[in-house]
C-alpha cells in the first residue's frame, strides 16, 4: 500500500497532474462560493475537457474540483448569509452572525481549518478502508450486488430531502431514463420508439448537464430578485492556533468521523453530514445556547463533517462502484467516459487510477486549505460578477459540453429538455440527487438481476437464502419502514397541530 | 428560506409523468420475452413504470387536501418567471439556429449573449456597452479557446 500511496503522490507532484489539482481546486472554491452554482454543475461541465486528457489526470481534476466545491461554500455562507452549496447551510447560522460581530477572519479561519482536519481524517478513512472493502467486494455475485444497489437506492430516497415518497419517485424516474437503447442482452433495441437517435441510450452527459446545469440556472434567473446581504472579506484571525485545535479536539474528532461515516453510506451526501454534526455538537456542547449566535464549535463541527464526506465518499465509489454522493455519481460516469468499468475489481484493473485519486484526495484537501486561506479575498470579487452576466455565459458552456460528447446537436436538445425536467422536480420538491444516481445505477442492478436470474433459471430464492443478499435487501427494507414511519408521525402531527 | 410546493403544479407535473409512463408502458407491452433468458427485455421498464405511476398517484392523493389552503411564500421576493420563460425561449432559438447552421457558432453565441444578458439586465443603458464587451468576447473567444487550444468541435458553420 505505502508503494502505491507513493506512486500516486510522485505522479500528483509532476508538472500536469499539480498544475490540475491546483486548478480543480481553485475553480472549486470558486464555484462553491458563487451562490446558485456547485460542484456538480462544475464537474459536469467539465467533463467534456477530460475527453482529451490521460484518464489519470482526468481524476485527478475531478477530486480536486470536488474536494474545493464542498469547502468553498464557507465563504459566501459567512459572508452573504448564502450556502455556496446545500453543505454549507448549518455554516451560516453561526458563520454569519460571527462575521456581523466584526469577526469574519475568524468565522472563516474556524471553517477552514475545520474542512482541513474533516479532509485529512477523511483520507486517512479512504486508505485505510477502500482497498479492504474492495477485496471482500469481489466475492458479491450479481444477486448481492443488486440487492446493494437497491438498497443504496432506498438509501437515498430516505435521506434526500422532502418525502421518502418523492426521493423514491426521483430514483426511479432516473432509472426508467436510463433504460431506452440497445438492450445488450437480446441486441434488439427498446423504448426507442424507433428513433435512431436513441438507439445507443440517452448519454448521460447530456442529461447530466440539463439536470445540475440548465435546470440551476433557471432557477437562479426565477430567483434573480433576491436580495444580497454583502460583507467585506477580512483576513485578520483566519489561521486557526495550536490552542484552537486543543480546544475544539473533540468536536473536530467527533464532526470528522460523523462525516465520514455519512459519506461512506451510498448516496448520502454533505449537507446530511453537516446538519448531523451540527445537531450532536449542540446536543453535547456546554454552551448550546450560543448555537445560532456565532458559536465556534458550530462552524467547526459543520465545516468539518462536510468536508470529511468527500473522503468517505470515495470508499464505496472506489470499493464497490457505487457512488457515495451525487457528485461521485458524475464521478463515476467520468471513469466510464474514459472506458473503465468502476467496481470493485478497480484495484486490480486500474489500480494506476485508483491511487490518484487517493493521493488528489490527500494533495487537494491541503491545497484547499493554503488557497482558501490566501486567496479568501479574490474569491469574494470573484462571487460579486453578476449573476445577470453569469448565467447566459454558463448556458453557452453547457451547449458546448453537451454538443462535445458525440458532436451531435441531438444531444443539445436532450440537455434542455432535461434541463426542463430538473426545474420542474425540483420545483416541486423530487430531488434531483437520488435522479442521477438512480440514471446512472440502473443498467448495473438490471445487467446483475438478469444475470442472476440466468445462473437460477428464474429463481428469485437468492435473494433470501444468500446472506449477503438478504442482508443487504433486509437493510433496505427496515430504512424503508422507518422512513413511513416517521412520515406517518409527521403527518399525525400536522393533523393535530396544522401549523407543524 | 424554503417555499411551499404548489399542489396544482405538483399536480400537473405527477399527471405528465404518468403519461410518460403510459407511453412507456404501451411500448414494452411489444417488447418480445426473453429466448435465452428468463426475464427478457421488458418486465424491468414495465415494473418501474407501475412503480412511478403508483408513486405519482400517492403524491397527487397528498397535494389535493392542500388545493383549497392558502400558499405561503417565504420572503415575499418577487419571482422572475417572465425573464426565466424568455432567456429558455432564447436558449431554443439559438440552439435551433446552431442545428442549421445559420452561421458561425462566434456570431451566433455573441448575439445570444448580447439579447439574453440584455433582457436580464433589463436593457439597462448604463450596462450596454459591458454587455456587448461580454457577448463579443465570449462568442469570438470561445470559439479561439475551444477550435485552436483544445480542439474541439463546435455546433454551427
Amino acid at each position: 500500500m505505502g508503494a502505491d500511496l507513493a506512486g500516486g503522490l510522485a505522479l500528483l507532484f509532476t508538472p500536469m497532474p499539480f498544475f490540475y489539482t491546483v486548478l480543480g481546486v481553485f475553480l472549486g472554491i470558486v464555484v462553491g462560493a458563487v451562490p446558485g452554482l456547485n460542484g456538480a454543475m462544475l464537474i459536469a461541465l467539465s467533463l467534456p475537457l477530460t475527453y482529451y486528457m490521460p484518464t489519470t489526470h482526468a481524476v485527478i481534476l475531478l477530486v480536486s474540483m470536488y474536494t474545493g466545491a464542498i469547502a468553498g461554500g464557507l465563504i459566501t455562507a459567512t459572508l452573504l448569509r448564502m450556502p455556496g452549496t446545500p453543505s454549507n447551510i448549518m455554516t451560516i447560522f453561526d458563520g454569519h452572525p460571527m462575521a456581523k460581530a466584526g469577526r469574519p477572519g475568524r468565522a472563516l479561519g474556524l471553517g477552514i481549518g475545520a474542512s482541513l482536519v474533516g479532509g485529512l481524517v477523511a483520507w486517512v478513512a479512504l486508505l485505510l478502508l477502500a482497498k479492504p472493502l474492495s477485496i471482500w467486494a469481489t466475492r458479491f455475485g450479481p444477486f448481492e450486488i443488486f440487492a446493494l444497489v437497491m438498497m443504496a437506492m432506498v438509501l437515498i430516497a430516505s435521506v434526500s430531502q422532502g418525502s421518502l415518497v418523492k426521493g423514491l419517485l426521483a430514483g426511479l424516474l432516473g432509472m426508467l431514463v436510463a433504460m431506452p437503447g440497445v438492450d445488450p442482452s437480446a441486441g434488439q433495441p427498446r423504448l426507442t420508439w424507433d428513433w435512431y437517435q436513441l438507439n445507443s441510450g440517452l448519454k448521460l452527459l447530456p442529461v447530466l448537464i440539463g439536470v445540475f446545469a440548465v435546470s440551476q440556472i433557471l432557477k437562479d434567473i426565477v430567483e434573480l430578485g433576491r436580495p444580497v446581504e454583502r460583507m467585506a472579506a477580512a483576513t485578520r484571525g483566519i489561521l486557526m492556533t495550536l490552542g484552537d485545535y486543543r480546544r475544539q479536539a473533540v468536536n473536530l474528532a467527533r464532526s470528522s468521523l460523523l462525516g465520514t461515516w455519512i459519506g461512506l453510506l451510498p448516496g448520502v451526501g454533505a449537507s446530511v453530514g453537516s446538519v448531523v454534526a451540527y445537531t450532536v455538537a449542540k446536543n453535547t456542547s456546554r454552551h448550546p445556547e450560543e448555537f445560532g449566535k456565532g458559536s465556534e464549535e458550530g462552524i467547526v463541527a459543520s465545516e468539518a463533517a462536510n468536508s470529511a464526506t468527500v473522503g468517505g465518499a470515495l470508499i464505496p465509489l472506489i470499493a464497490m462502484g457505487i457512488p457515495g454522493s451525487v457528485i461521485d455519481a458524475i464521478l463515476i460516469g467520468a471513469l466510464m467516459l474514459h472506458s473503465i468499468q468502476p467496481g470493485p475489481t478497480l484495484f486490480l484493473t486500474n489500480p494506476d487510477i485508483v491511487w490518484a485519486m487517493i493521493a488528489a484526495c490527500l494533495v487537494s484537501t491541503v491545497l484547499m486549505y493554503v488557497i482558501m486561506t490566501a486567496s479568501v479575498g479574490l474569491v469574494v470579487k470573484i462571487t460579486m460578477i453578476p449573476r445577470t452576466f453569469m448565467l447566459p455565459v454558463i448556458v453557452v458552456f453547457c451547449v458546448i459540453g453537451a454538443f462535445g460528447t458525440d458532436n451531435s446537436i441531438f444531444d443539445v436538445w436532450v440537455m434542455l429538455a432535461f434541463g426542463v425536467v430538473g426545474f420542474f422536480l425540483e420545483r416541486i420538491g423530487v430531488p434531483l440527487g437520488p435522479f442521477v444516481i438512480g440514471f446512472v445505477l440502473a443498467p448495473l442492478a438490471e445487467a446483475k438481476l438478469r444475470t442472476g436470474l440466468m445462473m437460477t433459471g428464474g429463481s428469485y430464492w437468492p435473494f433470501v437464502t444468500n446472506p449477503v443478499a438478504a442482508g443487504f435487501l433486509s437493510i433496505a427494507l427496515l430504512m424503508l419502514a422507518w422512513s413511513l414511519r416517521g412520515e406517518w408521525l409527521a403527518h399525525r402531527a400536522r393533523l393535530h397541530d396544522p401549523t407543524v | 428560506m424554503t417555499r411551499d410546493v404548489d399542489p396544482k403544479l405538483e399536480i400537473a407535473v405527477c399527471l405528465a409523468i404518468v403519461v410518460m409512463c403510459g407511453f412507456v408502458l404501451a411500448e414494452a407491452a411489444g417488447i418480445p420475452p426473453g429466448y435465452f433468458e428468463p426475464l427478457g427485455s421488458g418486465p424491468v421498464p414495465r415494473a418501474t413504470a407501475w412503480c412511478i405511476i403508483t408513486l405519482c398517484a400517492l403524491t397527487i392523493a397528498r397535494a389535493v387536501p392542500r388545493l383549497s389552503h392558502r400558499r405561503t411564500t417565504d420572503d415575499g421576493v418577487p419571482e422572475r418567471w417572465l425573464d426565466a420563460g424568455a432567456m429558455f425561449a432564447l436558449t431554443v432559438l439559438y440552439v435551433a439556429a446552431l442545428h442549421l447552421r445559420l452561421t458561425t457558432f462566434a456570431v451566433m453565441t455573441s448575439a445570444y449573449l448580447a439579447l439574453t444578458i440584455g433582457l436580464l439586465v433589463r436593457l439597462e443603458r448604463r450596462l450596454l456597452p459591458w454587455v456587448v464587451g461580454v457577448a463579443l468576447a465570449i462568442g469570438f473567444g470561445s470559439q479561439y479557446v475551444f477550435t485552436r487550444i483544445f480542439v474541439v468541435d463546435l455546433p454551427g458553420l
